[in-house]
């Protein structure tokens, strides 16, 4: 999944001139202001003052229920080597008060769960929360297709889950947001988020994501922000005899190494990200990066995005990269977790799903991410830094004081964190009906739980990250290592806390210009053709997006 | 000539009453009452069509704006032409036009022949069990989606499908078909007849049933063999059924799909799969930018209108009665 862009804070004036008019003034001049539409000064990108930002912010309580077995090093997730013993009740009064049936929507991924009535774990946790909560459960690939239906609709259930990687594709997403949602503000501002102390307890970075239009408008999920890692099937490169890279020339050999498609393996995947990282690519918004003398450049003007291409064409032209892989049709998961294909780049989340679903199935499956490492084994790598959130939980609008707060107390319920009661039951469900205590009290799901227990109530409010043998079960100490060995190195983000609404000329560029480089890749155009898709891109938008990201640098004083 | 003479001065008496005695059509209350179950019978359709087709056209007012969903069309901002403007000017659009031409007459000439012969194969088979059974299996290809088609295509053809590991073990170099930009419009069409061709058979086969089998025997009793019957009656029968659907398909000569050339569009590149309907939906939809999209609509309307209009009027001339007549 890409790391999206991030929302941004428009108020109406800069709105209207930004899209389309902003483009159209550029085009078609002069017809255009006989037209009546205002004759737009082109795109005024906005970008909201951080410490603005700063006022709006839930007042941070750190909960610890159980102090961690492995910290975390310089701010990356609290590991624990064992479930704990004995849990806490974090909250002891019942949340729901009405009686009202809450509405939700969230996406999922895999098999749905039985709907509310025949489904037991729902059952319980509505119970203890003392009002029942109706998810709509939507599946999780094609999710951002019913939200562009359903916010276009302007019709949106009581709590509405969208991830963070919909939410640049969602057009126009600032008007809708003002339109359709509450605005949590005054429920959550500094002290009167202590009402809600879970809530509370969400780190302040993910919280700065969720303003629009200047006003606190959804609870996060907070995410770790290590949005994806390199991926290798540890058991086949023992098998093979290989072992993980350290500079680009040895993934190239690893790659010719074990690519063998009489034996049905290849060794890549589409890893055209981890190729650029690898060779110093700029990521920052999605490619964007401020030089020392505080220039701003896009990743096609710099000689690493030109090396990284060089060295991905080979790839593909040498044939490393597995042929169902050059169609979207191709699933990057299950060709890895098949063992046709060795390494691949995927989503933290991606280990944990394969951690549950894979050992089953191949006993000696063992999936590692590979620890940083530079194009030449020598320069420091950088490692991508993503959003802080995951989710987005918004509550609609125009439902009354009483039902936001009665929500919220929903909320900050089902983000009780690790080590209590309550995550236990969000996560497992009930003991003896849907899970087992091991050996060591870990809880261990049963055919039941499997099929019941899902994650809408995790998702719909997030506890802080941590690293639990419940969801890494033997391989804790091995997420944070990497942990550990990755947030030194994370990719400082120039614009991080700033709201940007991207100049649509700019994003209309983006999808050509991949296409372009894509025929690169593939090998049908030469590799020189680089430098006129440069030319391309900057006369047709790329010098506006230049300006636009150094203004929004200056506007705010970095 | 008297007698003729008077039959021709009574003849032309007769003419002109008979002008005057044309017969008068029934006032409108009489028709609504001998005809009110028909018409009650067919307001459900009407009804369907009016609310989910002629009321969303009047939405088309959104290429003419700067549509905003949140703001309505009557809170967005007029710009009139623009956006046709800027999209009649981007010669992105026009390559991804002449790609759908391209695409569109390439699979006129390879596609459209083949359900025609499938009907005429089937037809020709004796047993009635037989026929239907092949029907049935023919055309249930029709009802699979293209990530399905395309997936199928994939393992059997692919990089490393089937046919790539049998050719493997021979011992040979696997041919590159799924991935190659200049074999791509072989490859749809391909696709296309593999999943549609038994669903446009259904059409001619009724076509087939409809012609006279006297007029095989008279052919066969003059001494027609088997081609030359094909030639002078089966063709002939079904030239009225191919103008219509020739003329339809004209009309929809700028939409050669999406969904497939969506899915493929990796694989081979935007060059040979970008087709109006893909890059609309980069430009537009991805964007956020529903006017364009409702534009580039706009402009397909009206391009197929043209068309089926003109071709109309070529199969009218052709003595054909076409996709409609004035009689």
């Amino acid at each position: 999944m890409k790391r999206p862009l991030t929302a941004a804070a428009v108020d109406r004036r800069g709105f209207l001139s930004l899209l389309g008019v902003g483009a159209l003034a550029t085009t078609s001049g002069g017809l255009l202001a006989a037209c009546g539409s205002g004759g737009g000064a082109g795109d005024q990108g906005t970008a909201t003052q951080t410490d603005k930002l700063l006022q709006l912010m839930p007042k941070y309580q750190p909960v610890e229920l159980i102090p961690p077995d492995i910290a975390g090093a310089g701010g990356a997730p609290n590991g624990y080597l064992s479930y704990p013993k004995t849990l806490v009740q974090a909250i002891t009064e019942t949340p729901g008060t009405s009686g009202k049936e809450i509405a939700a929507m969230a996406p999922h991924w895999g098999t749905v769960p039985p709907a509310l009535g025949s489904n037991s774990y729902y059952d319980a946790v509505n119970t203890r929360l003392g009002v029942p909560v109706k998810f709509s459960l939507q599946d999780g690939v094609t999710y951002y297709e019913k939200l562009n239906t359903i916010l276009g609709a302007k019709d949106v259930p009581e709590v509405l889950c969208i991830p963070s990687w919909n939410v640049a594709g969602l057009a126009h997403f600032s008007d809708a947001v003002a339109a359709l949602f509450q605005d949590l503000t005054p429920h959550l501002q500094g002290d009167a988020a202590l009402a809600y102390p879970m809530l509370a307890n969400l780190p302040t970075k993910s919280w700065l994501e969720c303003v629009w239009n200047g006003k606190l408008m959804a609870v996060p999920y907070p995410s770790d922000g290590y949005p994806w890692a390199f991926f290798y099937r540890k058991d086949i490169f023992t098998q093979l005899g290989v072992a993980p890279p350290t500079t680009a020339q040895e993934l190239y050999d690893l790659g010719k190494a074990v690519t063998d498609p009489d034996a049905k393996r290849w060794a890549f995947g589409s890893i055209t990200w981890e190729v650029e990282r690898l060779f110093g690519s700029p990521g920052s918004q999605e490619g964007w990066r401020k030089n020392a003398d505080g220039t701003v450049v896009n990743k096609i003007e710099t000689p690493e995005y030109a090396a990284a291409i060089e060295f991905m064409t080979r790839l593909f032209t040498d044939g490393l990269v597995h042929p169902e892989m050059m169609n979207s049709t191709g699933d990057a998961k299950q060709l890895f977790n098949s063992g046709e294909m060795l390494m691949t780049t995927d989503g933290l989340g991606g280990w944990e799903g394969a951690l549950v679903t894979e050992p089953a199935i191949n006993p000696a499956f063992d999936m590692q991410p590979v620890h940083p490492y530079s194009h030449d084994g020598t320069s420091t790598p950088i490692m991508r830094n993503g959003g802080r959130v995951v989710f987005y939980n918004f509550i609609r609008k125009d439902l009354g004081d009483d039902r936001v707060k009665e929500i919220l107390r929903v909320l900050n319920w089902c983000g009780a964190p690790y080590g209590s009661q309550e995550a236990e039951l969000v996560l497992f469900g009930e003991e003896g009906k849907h899970f087992t205590r091991g050996a060591d009290g870990t809880p261990v799901k049963n055919d039941l739980g499997n099929t019941e227990v899902a994650g809408p109530y995790a998702n719909i409010s997030g506890a802080p990250p941590v690293i639990t043998p419940a969801k890494y079960f033997n391989q804790v100490q091995a997420r944070v290592d990497w942990n550990n060995a990755v947030t030194p190195l994370l990719e400082k983000d120039p614009w991080e806390g700033i709201r940007l609404e991207i100049p649509s000329k700019v994003a209309a560029l983006k999808q050509p210009t991949e296409d372009k480089i894509n025929d690169i890749l593939r090998g049908r155009t030469p590799l020189s053709e680089l430098e006129t898709i440069k030319k391309e891109w900057l006369e047709k938008g790329g010098e506006e997006g230049r300006e636009f990201y150094a203004k929004a640098l200056s506007d705010n004083g970095r | 000539m008297s007698a003729i003479t008077d039959e021709r001065a009574a003849g032309e008496s007769v003419k002109p009453a008979a002008v005057a005695r044309r017969p008068r059509r029934a006032p409108l209350k009489a028709r609504l009452r001998r005809d009110w179950p028909l018409l009650v019978m067919t307001v459900p359709a009407a009804a369907l069509l009016v609310v989910f087709h002629y009321i969303p056209t009047l939405w088309n007012a959104i290429a003419f704006q700067d549509y905003n969903p949140y703001a309505g069309v009557g809170g967005s901002t007029w710009v009139g032409l623009g956006t046709f403007q800027r999209m009649l000017g981007d010669p992105g659009f026009w390559d991804a036009t002449a790609n759908t031409l391209a695409l569109t007459g390439f699979q006129l000439v390879f596609f459209f022949p083949i359900p025609i012969a499938l009907a005429l194969l089937l037809n020709s088979v004796l047993s009635r069990r037989v026929r239907k059974v092949m029907q049935s299996i023919v055309y249930l290809p029709h009802f699979f989606s293209w990530v399905l088609v395309v997936s199928f295509f994939e393992q059997m053809l692919g990089g490393a499908g089937l046919l790539a590991q049998e050719m493997r073990e021979w011992g040979m170099e696997p041919l590159n078909i799924m991935n190659n930009p200049e074999g791509f419009p072989l490859l749809v069409t391909a696709q296309a007849v593999w999943m549609d061709a038994g669903w446009g058979m259904i059409v001619f086969l009724a076509a087939l049933s409809a012609i006279n089998p006297s007029l095989y025997e008279a052919a066969a009793s003059d001494g027609a063999g088997r081609w030359r019957r094909l030639w002078h009656v089966t063709l002939p029968g079904l030239r009225p059924v191919i103008v219509l659907l020739l003329i339809l398909k004209l009309g929809n000569a700028l939409s050669v799909g999406f969904e497939q050339f969506l899915i493929q569009r990796d694989a081979v590149g935007a060059g040979a799969a970008e087709v109006l309907d893909t890059y609309v939906y980069f430009q537009g939809v991805v964007v956020g930018d529903l006017s364009y999209g409702a534009a580039a609509g706009i402009f397909k309307g009206v391009v197929g209108l043209v068309l089926i209009l003109v071709a109309n009027r070529v199969a009218h001339a052709l003595g054909e009665q076409g996709v409609y007549s004035k009689q």
